[in-house]
């Protein structure tokens, strides 16, 4: 399609003024793309993106932005929606060209309503400056994704975002009063109401997770807890996998709460190699305070520390790698990973490693916090239900040396795609009963092609989600993107086969687009109805969430 | 039309499909969800409009269909349980079983829906989650369509779609939730995925007395906000507490607030306390607990509650609250009222309108009395049961054209 690129941006300057759309080649290449590790292949081979947007630009309110959409759809080009970038599918990927619309100086928090627990925020606000601003007015949100510092509240809606105290709060849906919303014919409407309201569906719901296909979040409604009393942090140890998924179980249905729970599967208790880090009290001290630390030269606000590090070089992610790159030496992955399966081998083919995994068990971290008076009780209640299990407790020091390291791991990433190697994660849920199924089916596709290590988290009364992390390696990028997407095949597939969903809290993207099919079946009726009844010209966001497009083609 | 009413017949047995006295319009009972399909097919192509009804069907004249034949489709045979997830605690149950029934088969293996009163669901599961009748059941258990894991439908077209049933996803919009509360304009719900609740080890009960209703709803509030999270609390009103329990002393600008707590021993306990303390941050006391065991009673119809019960009710957030009380109070004098269903989100005013004698108002005194009330809660900022936010009613418009470009749907619903 042929775009006037000098009309486009005519039209945007009549709109934001001249300083706030941009042509220049460099930011066209920068918004062209997000965090999705299979863009980061092609970038590390020089290779320019496949696609451009045709222009960038920073509306300031919800009224510019639905100029802008009523713009494109009479010029009749895309309208990607971008807040920080972080994302890991490819949601922002302009497929088919057009006008990408940074929200990033939508930003502000216009006001709690201190009553009601409620606040008011603009989309574009980052995550860590959300959460700082609510910690000096005594509230948190509770979304603590590990791309925090570099993910925006309208980014997390779009996505259906979890943090790692979703356990406690909720992934972000469940924390939603009303959004606003610039729709697919640039109308602004709120679904803002009693949540008893008769009549008609749920229309936020169905809008959380549309990732900019039927419009764009310009700013929500969102529920806010009291910034807790006292947090409580536990490590046990369990014999294995299927008696910690046991264990988490019944503290969930016990109508227990803890805001972290998180069960790392032998590999990943051995490459996260719990207690073996430093520990400065004086700077986990700071830690427990919901605040997440400013990032250098930042702030309005006043200083916290900087951003928690690893004590040691060697992080968790080049721990795997190594075991990745172990395996060119002469040990194929798939038969690592098999022989995870079967301890009585291990010792003699894989050696000391090995040998260090069969014998740890599985670490299990559990966090609690909140109002005193009810996490005390909870805390014992939480504890008291794990040894029941078979749970042996490991004491506070594990649970605190994740605390500060939990957002590390996301700034390591880029290091570890040097060298011809890769990393990836997978999240995927289920209910309990299906939840070792989903474990072992998803972790063997993965495992024909990458070596791969699991950790449960975001535990539910019915169910839980697990976090694969894979590595692999391939000679160049040819071979790399055909082993990445053949992990992502075989991984989302056997996922669809054992009844799990294909995502938890990543969102869809161009990444799963095509596993979306297989994932809804018949009800990806329900949701080209909607696509068509708020984006009827087909502007917003084409190509994304697996959703057909006759106007734009095939992705 | 009596052609219709034939090939209903041949699908469904000629016994499933009766004529309904004074319109034109067949009630068919399906016995599965093909046969659901099969309905909605053949009268689609006939120009029949489908109305779904539920249990307690009263052959209800749907408005604004002129003679356009309407089958009045209802899920009663469709009463099984498909499968029940103890390890999950979830349940799959076709949407002709009752809330009620479905709690008798729940109950001898521990489980049950959650803190509703009984009295919410003898409807049928399809009717529960079609018009989100029961809202919320409490701060512990949240609302009804959070319940709704997935459910199965089937459209306009006859097509069935299942929404896969998982804890939580990312894979765009939730797609059940199209279909909760959209009264059959884009489905017939034919199955649903519920999530359960284990029976709590304890369930405890207190009552109080608190200086005036305002104190009492703040106290309420403060509870919830330290996380207390009771299985029921309720605000009573003077006028109301006179009529439902005669014989406790209180002032005229007293209320009794009674709460329920369950789970496990120390966490029911952990929140009675909480409540306690609310209460006495507030200036009250605690009052004989047997007024909350006969209110939990009465709650769970183990005993008959005092006639009338309330004709009205209207919700408010946390900020509204008090002055919907007061207004109601203040537009109908001699109004009883009780404020319940507490959560973060604000609560329910509930109001019951009475003449000196203390028999319930009816006719046109009624009519005055529940018109004064809207008229008053509303401008207190109150949402009056039934009322729906309508900012968005032409992307509903646009969704039904989609899927229901025939406008077979229950078209006189939601308009």
């Amino acid at each position: 399609m042929v775009v006037d690129a000098d009309r486009v941006r005519r039209e945007l300057e009549a709109i934001v003024g001249p300083r706030r759309v941009s042509l220049r080649a460099g930011d066209l290449d920068t918004y062209a793309r997000d965090m999705w590790p299979r863009l980061l292949l092609a970038r590390r081979d020089g290779a320019p993106p496949a696609s451009l947007p045709t222009a960038v630009v920073w509306p300031e309110t919800a009224r510019e932005v639905a100029a802008i959409v009523k713009t494109a759809r009479r010029l009749g080009v895309p309208i990607i929606p971008y807040g920080g970038g972080s994302g890991v599918c490819g949601g922002v990927v302009p497929v088919f060209g057009g006008i990408t619309v940074d929200t990033k100086r939508m930003a502000a928090l216009r006001g709690v309503r201190s009553r009601d627990q409620v606040v008011d925020v603009e989309a574009g606000l980052s995550g860590e400056r959300f959460e700082r601003e609510l910690a000096r007015r005594g509230y948190t949100f509770g979304n603590f994704p590990s791309s925090i510092y570099c993910s925006t509240v309208g980014g997390w809606l779009a996505t259906r975002a979890a943090g790692q105290l979703s356990t406690k709060y909720g992934k972000v849906e469940d924390r939603v009063a009303g959004l606003t919303l610039v729709t697919g014919t640039g109308d602004i409407v709120d679904t803002d109401g009693p949540r008893r309201a008769l009549g008609g569906p749920d229309w936020t719901q169905l809008i959380l997770g549309s990732e900019g296909t039927l419009g764009i979040i310009t700013s929500a409604r969102l529920r806010l807890s009291p910034a807790p009393q006292l947090t409580v942090f536990r490590g046990f140890e369990v014999d294995n996998v299927a008696a910690g998924i046991e264990a988490l179980r019944r503290v969930m249905q016990t109508g227990l709460r803890p805001a972290v729970v998180r069960l790392y599967d032998e590999l990943d208790t051995f490459v996260n190699s719990f207690g073996h880090h430093e520990h400065d009290p004086e700077r986990a001290h700071f830690q427990h305070t919901h605040a997440p630390a400013p990032l250098p030269g930042e702030g309005a606000l006043p200083p916290l520390p900087p951003p928690p590090r690893p004590a040691e070089s060697r992080g968790p992610l080049e721990r795997l790698l190594g075991l990745a790159r172990r395996k060119k030496d002469g040990l194929r992955g798939d038969a690592f990973t098999a022989l995870l399966d079967r301890p009585r081998f291990i010792n003699t083919v894989v050696g000391a490693v090995a040998e260090k995994i069969a014998r740890k068990g599985c670490k299990l971290i559990i966090g609690l916090e909140g109002a005193r008076l009810r996490t005390e009780v909870e805390a014992a209640l939480t504890f008291a239900e794990l040894e029941r299990a078979g749970a042996r407790d490991l004491g506070e020091e594990p649970g605190r040396a994740w605390h500060a390291r939990r957002y590390a791991v996301s700034y390591k990433m880029s290091g570890v795609f040097r060298d011809g190697a890769f990393v990836d994660t997978m999240e995927v849920a289920t209910r309990w009963s299906n939840l070792a199924d989903l474990y072992y089916s998803v972790r063997e596709a993965i495992g024909r092609h990458a070596v791969v290590m699991a950790h449960f988290s975001h535990a539910y009364p019915e169910g839980c989600s697990i976090y694969f992390t894979f590595a692999a390696h391939a000679d160049d990028r040819a071979a790399s993107e055909r082993r990445y997407d053949a992990i992502w095949k075989d991984g989302l597939e056997a996922a669809t086969r054992v009844g799990g969903t294909i995502s938890h809290h990543h969102g869809v993207g161009l990444l799963r687009g095509p596993f979306m099919a297989g994932e809804h079946r018949e009800a990806m009726a329900i949701l080209g109805a909607l696509k068509k009844s708020f984006d009827p010209d087909d502007v917003m966001n084409p190509g994304k969430l697996g959703l057909p497009s006759a106007r734009w083609g095939s992705v | 039309m009596t052609d219709l009413a034939a090939a209903l017949g041949r699908l469904v047995g000629d016994e499933h499909v009766r004529p309904v006295p004074g319109q034109p319009a067949w009630l068919v009972t399906p016995a599965s969800p093909a046969e659901v399909a099969d309905v909605i097919r053949s009268s689609a192509d006939a120009g029949a409009a489908i109305v779904p009804v539920g249990a307690g069907y009263r052959a209800a004249r749907v408005r604004g269909l002129g003679e356009r034949p309407r089958i009045h489709l209802s899920t009663e045979r469709l009463d099984q349980v498909v499968q029940l997830d103890e390890t999950s605690l979830l349940c799959q149950v076709q949407a002709g079983l009752t809330g009620l029934a479905l709690e008798k088969i729940l109950a001898p293996r521990g489980l049950s829906l959650g803190d509703y009163p009984p009295g919410i669901l003898g409807s049928s599961i399809g009717g529960l989650i079609g018009v989100r009748t029961p809202g919320k059941s409490s701060a512990r258990h949240g609302f009804f369509e959070e319940a709704v894991a997935g459910v199965s439908a089937v459209l306009a077209d006859g097509r069935t779609v299942h929404t896969r049933v998982a804890p939580r996803r990312s894979t765009g919009p939730d797609l059940a939730r199209a279909l909760c509360g959209s009264e059959g304009t884009l489905g017939i719900i034919t199955a649903a995925t519920l999530r359960l609740h284990r029976r709590p080890e304890a369930r405890l009960v207190a009552a109080f007395l608190v200086p005036s209703v305002a104190a009492a709803i703040d106290a309420a509030f403060l509870a919830l906000r330290e996380e207390c999270a009771p299985a029921g609390l309720r605000i009573i009103d003077a006028a109301e507490v006179r009529a439902q329990f005669p014989g406790v002393a209180l002032g005229d600008s007293e209320a009794l607030l009674v709460a329920a707590t369950a789970g496990p021993t120390d966490l029911a306990a952990c929140d009675r306390d909480l409540i306690a303390s609310a209460v006495d941050a507030e200036g009250g006391r605690a009052a004989d607990v047997g007024l909350a065991e006969l209110w939990w009673r009465r709650r769970f119809g183990l005993e008959a509650t005092p006639e009338p019960g309330p004709m009205f009710q209207a919700s408010a957030g946390p900020g509204e609250l008090t002055a919907a009380y007061h207004a109601v109070r203040a537009a109908v004098p001699g109004a009883r009222l009780h404020v319940s269903r507490f959560d973060l989100d604000g609560a329910v005013v509930f109001a019951t309108f009475v003449d000196g004698s203390g028999a319930a108002l009816t006719g046109d005194a009624l009519a005055a009395a529940l018109t004064s009330a809207e008229a008053a809660a509303t401008r207190a900022g109150a949402w009056l049961l039934g009322a729906r936010p309508t900012a968005l009613d032409p992307y509903l418009a646009a969704l039904r054209a989609e899927l229901d470009p025939r406008g077979v749907m229950n078209p006189g619903a939601l308009q």
